[in-house]
């Protein structure tokens, strides 16, 4: 894998949550490169720092120690308003809890990320409709959040993570919240921008929303302790998993 | 530009949300700075007023004025005219002491002036209704007009002669009513009076037939008006007794009757602006949560530090301001009212002035700030991640009042833990009854204030319309600072008990009753009112003693206890609704609302 | 597999072929990969136990397959005693867990490595199945047993993370349960 076409690269990374006796490591020495159109589930159990890693490829949070680029560009260093324009640009983040501005409309929420890189409101007009009805939203693009289901909601925040067409989307847990049929809308959804060739970084405790993924990477206590190819792999095709041939 | 087209839409989006909140902050802001604008003003609007007036009625520049009648006052008065620097005058003319009557016995000292029946060149009174002297006939200055309550066709007794009221006008000449008397009889002290005018040969016959004091006056138009000064310096002689007044005094002494209103205006306003910083922190604290999860989510995507900090304070800067502009229009529209008590100056007011709409606007603007800089930094300051996950930030744990609480009963038990858990609010609420008792003190010490009134031998059956005028506005003050604290109070309840709600919840899975639960929260309420009602009254008996007269009167302990007694019932009344609602909630929708 | 081809024939008499569009139907994806013979195999045997009877069937020159068959009474008594049944398939995990006993006390192999190992294939087989399922319209019967695949499939996965925890922890508390 050659460094410029991955997306997503860190080099022992590390990132310590609390101070002196407290103090915890959530991230322990990790490295990892995601190249360009490849969706990446990595799962573990709650506490193994998962969701920290996520937060520390988009630069939500800063590390401890270790280097971390987005594209080529070095981004543990950034200023916390510099990191601010790059998550605007090229990063899209996918929330449990959806993390939606309640007091505006879905189609106001997708506009959100277009006006803050500074587009026209007619271009962020445009891009939220495209956007919705990519995710089959285009009728509730007036309601509320409140006024939508838990499973909508995700589609309207998949939606805004897309709005300026990020160079990764970082999902955390996104089918935590979920019933079953609206975790396959969403999976429907990732499986569509996969073969658009979007890269994707999933964060999940959900054995099938992993399954989705090209690859699989289990963390423990901070580290990587399995990394799986799942695409590509032969398996004796789907009779199999029902016993049809026996 | 689109972070433009963001930001207004973010914080309209959130005032939408908060509708109430927004119309508290914007009233609150209307309150203070109206106050605030009307106190500033006074000055200007009544110095425009009486420049109106001057302007007008051709109001001379200097009144020479003797106490003594006779050749020798009548010639040093004439030799005045023919002064180099004097352009114009009026008069030699008689000012005749005397009382007068109405037809409902209403009796008032008064001054009466003889004119010619056609107005000279300077001191033109303006004839407002009916229409100016003729023999027999007698007209009234607009001020006392309206004191007295006689309008033109109606009959008053002057000096035990009845004369009919011809008309009514105003002057510059003289000070606005009661200031009617320049001076007393022989140069000496004169009572409140108001000003009638006769006839030359009438006013002759007035002060002959009943052997009445009486002084000369001469009104002088000097070729540069600005320069009373030195005119007068250089005429002053000491062998005559002539009183000089310039027109620059004149318009001094109409302030004499706001004295009091400008400190009740801009102390009120200080005070009105202080219970709405109050009041708008804390609804702005009880939705810190919310503000910080809302800074959270839009910094994941992408939103700059300064942009968030936009967002929060446009919101409340464009709700301070659009009261700041409500309450100047405000000012403005009462501003004449307010600054001319008595009917006796004409005109409109200018608008506020620049300083005026300054400190409103600063005022405004401390308002928005001072309330929201708390929640809106910590928004700031909160990382992302934590942000994004905020929760209602945890109490300091009190453990030696809280083992205090266990050993009283239950209601008393649950306010001095709510209490305990937000000592900030609590001194809040202290503050806001401290205040309101302020105000009620100072009210009730305006009252309490004996004062001349206007009538014949200080008879009040005409009001003192300087006490009248305090009080009145005293009265308007206190009642928007009530007004704010109710409101205050009653958000201060809400938010403690949205705040609590779930330990409520679990004090009531224990056992705790709803009514138990409601006197809880009344009573975390009250805790802190008590020491703030306490030191409301030294303070409003100190705050007092800055502006009040000399001789003034200390309020009865009584009422001054009945205040506090008041205020306390009245805040434990005004608690009781809010709890109680809180109180009603059910048990399991509060708990299941807390884990999702 | 014979019970269910039974129960199909309990609505009507039917072709072989019939039969066999009728199962790929109701399977989706799934029955794909089915042998085409199968279902003849499957149609002699139960004639052979009197369960069917065949017959030829006119009207139909231009199909090689003119057999149609219909329940015997004894088969129509097998379709009822089935549909009472309440058996379900055991799934066999005593011989996944023997195995990684086995292993860890002849030092054949890591059962760490050993459930690792099986963890991928069933995250591939689950990521088959998963992608089956998204490809199928809401509401489709087969979606309906995909589903329940999946499910199976995440069932075993949580049992497999637990036998990980369990054996990472140290090799003889598993085997000692």
């Amino acid at each position: 894998m050659n460094v410029s076409s991955a997306v997503v690269r860190v080099r022992g990374l590390v990132k310590d949550h609390g101070q002196g006796q407290s103090r915890v490591r959530a991230v322990d020495a990790v490295d990892l490169e995601v190249p360009q159109g490849q969706m990446l589930a990595v799962m573990g159990p709650s506490g193994c720092g998962k969701s920290t890693l996520l937060h520390l490829l988009g630069g939500l949070e800063r590390p401890t120690d270790g280097e971390a680029w987005l594209a080529g560009r070095r981004i543990d260093t950034l200023s916390e308003r510099a990191l601010a324009r790059l998550r605007r640009r090229s990063v899209g983040f996918v929330f449990q809890a959806f993390h939606l501005v309640e007091e505006l409309s879905a189609a106001e929420n997708v506009e959100l990320p277009v006006l803050l890189a500074g587009r026209s409101r007619r271009e962020a007009g445009c891009r939220a409709s495209l956007l919705l009805e990519r995710v089959g939203l285009a009728d509730r693009a007036r309601h509320l959040p409140s006024q939508l289901s838990g499973g909508q909601r995700q589609r309207i925040a998949i939606a805004r993570a897309l709005a300026n067409d990020p160079l990764v989307v970082l999902a955390d847990e996104p089918t935590g919240n979920l019933d079953t049929a609206a975790t396959l809308d969403v999976l429907r959804i990732f499986e569509a921008l996969r073969s658009a060739g979007q890269t994707l970084v999933i964060v999940t405790h959900d054995e099938r929303v992993a399954a989705t993924a090209d690859r699989l990477i289990s963390m423990r206590d901070g580290m990587f302790v399995d990394d799986t190819r799942l695409a590509g792999s032969h398996t004796r095709g789907l009779g199999g998993l029902i016993g049809l041939e026996g | 530009m689109g972070s433009i087209v963001l930001v207004v839409r973010l914080a309209l989006a959130d005032m939408r949300r908060h509708k109430v909140q927004a119309a508290m902050l914007m009233l609150a802001v209307t309150v203070a700075t109206a106050t605030m604008a009307l106190g500033l003003s006074l000055r200007d609007v009544s110095d425009a007023l009486y420049e109106q007036t001057r302007a007008a009625t051709a109001g001379p520049d200097v009144v020479a004025l003797s106490g003594d009648t006779g050749p020798a006052v009548t010639s040093a008065l004439a030799s005045l005219t023919n002064e180099p620097g004097v352009m114009a005058h009026h008069g030699p003319y008689r000012i005749v002491y005397a009382d007068l009557t109405t037809r409902d016995s209403l009796s008032s000292p008064v001054v009466v002036h003889g004119f010619a029946e056609t107005p000279g060149a300077v001191n033109r009174p303006l004839v407002t209704s009916g229409r100016w002297v003729r023999s027999g006939g007698t007209v009234l200055e607009r001020g006392f007009a309206t004191a007295l309550g006689v309008g033109v066709g109606d009959h008053v007794t002057i000096a035990g002669r009845s004369y009919p009221v011809v008309g009514i006008a105003v002057t510059a000449a003289t000070s606005v009513y009661p200031g009617a008397a320049q001076i007393g009889p022989g140069g000496g002290p004169s009572d409140y009076s108001g000003l009638a005018w006769m006839t030359r040969s009438d006013a002759r016959t007035l002060a002959s037939s009943h052997d009445l004091p009486v002084t000369l006056a001469v009104d002088l138009k000097l070729r540069d008006p600005a320069a009373t000064e030195p005119f007068i310096d250089a005429h002053s002689d000491p062998t005559v007794r002539i009183t000089f007044h310039s027109w620059q005094f004149r318009a001094e002494r109409d302030m004499a009757i706001l004295r009091v209103s400008q400190p009740i205006l801009l102390v009120g306003s200080w005070l009105l602006g202080f219970l709405a910083i109050t009041g708008v922190a804390s609804l702005a604290s009880g939705r810190a949560v919310e503000q910080t999860r809302r800074a959270g989510l839009l910094k994941a995507v992408g939103a700059t530090p300064g942009l968030i900090a936009t967002v929060l304070l446009t919101e409340y800067l464009a709700l301070a301001l659009a009261g700041d502009a409500l309450g100047l229009a405000l000012a403005r529209l009462t501003a004449p009212a307010i600054a001319s008590p008595t009917a006796s100056r004409i005109g409109d007011a200018a608008g506020p002035t620049g300083l005026a709409i300054a400190a409103a606007t600063v005022l405004a603007v401390a308002v928005a700030v001072l309330s929201t800089l708390g929640p809106t930094l910590r928004a700031l300051r909160t990382a992302t991640v934590t942000a994004l996950t905020a929760t209602a930030h945890q109490p300091r744990h009190r453990p030696r009042l809280t083992a205090l609480s266990a050993l009283l009963p239950t209601p008393l038990l649950l306010g001095l833990r709510l209490t305990a858990r937000r000592p900030g609010r609590a001194v809040l609420q202290a503050c806001s009854t401290a205040t309101t008792v302020i105000a009620i003190v100072a009210l009730l010490t305006l009252y309490a204030q004996p004062e001349r009134g206007y009538g014949l031998d200080g008879s009040s059956a005409l009001p003192n319309l300087r006490g009248e005028h305090d009080r009145q506005l005293m009265l308007a003050v206190t009642i928007l600072l009530i007004a704010l604290a109710v409101v205050n109070t009653l958000t201060f309840t809400w938010t403690t008990a949205m705040e609590a709600r779930a330990n409520m919840a679990i004090a009531r899975t224990l056992g705790a009753t709803p009514g138990q639960i409601s006197a809880g929260l009344s009573t975390a309420q009250l805790l802190p009112s008590l020491p703030g009602a306490v030191i409301g009254v030294p303070l409003g008996i100190g705050l007092l003693s800055l502006f009040a007269a000399r001789n003034a009167v200390d309020p009865p302990s009584s009422w001054l206890l009945g205040a506090v007694l008041a205020t306390l019932l009245a805040t434990a009344a005004l608690t009781a609704l809010p709890a109680r609602l809180a109180a009603r909630r059910p048990v399991a929708q509060t708990l299941s609302a807390e884990t999702a | 597999m014979q019970d269910a081809v039974l129960a199909m024939l309990a609505k009507e008499p039917s072709h072989g072929y019939n039969l066999r569009v009728r199962l790929r139907q109701s399977l989706g994806p799934l029955g794909e990969s089915m042998n085409p013979g199968q279902i003849y195999v499957t149609l002699a045997r139960l004639e052979k136990a009197g369960l069917v009877v065949c017959e030829r069937a006119d009207g139909l020159p231009e199909r090689p397959d003119r057999k149609v068959y219909a329940l015997t009474p004894a088969g129509q008594q097998r379709v009822a005693a089935w549909l009472a049944e309440v058996g379900w398939p055991k799934p066999d995990l005593a011989e996944f867990h023997l195995k990684l006993v086995a292993a860890a006390a002849a030092r054949l192999a890591d059962p760490v490595e050993l459930v690792a190992a099986q963890r991928r294939e069933l995250l591939r087989r689950l990521r088959e199945a998963q992608r089956a399922a998204l490809a199928e319209p809401a509401g489709s019967g087969a979606g309906l047993l995909l589903e329940g695949v999946v499910l199976r499939l995440q069932a075993d996965l949580r049992w497999l993370e637990a036998c990980e925890r369990a054996w990472s922890k140290g090799d003889d508390r598993a085997e000692g349960g």
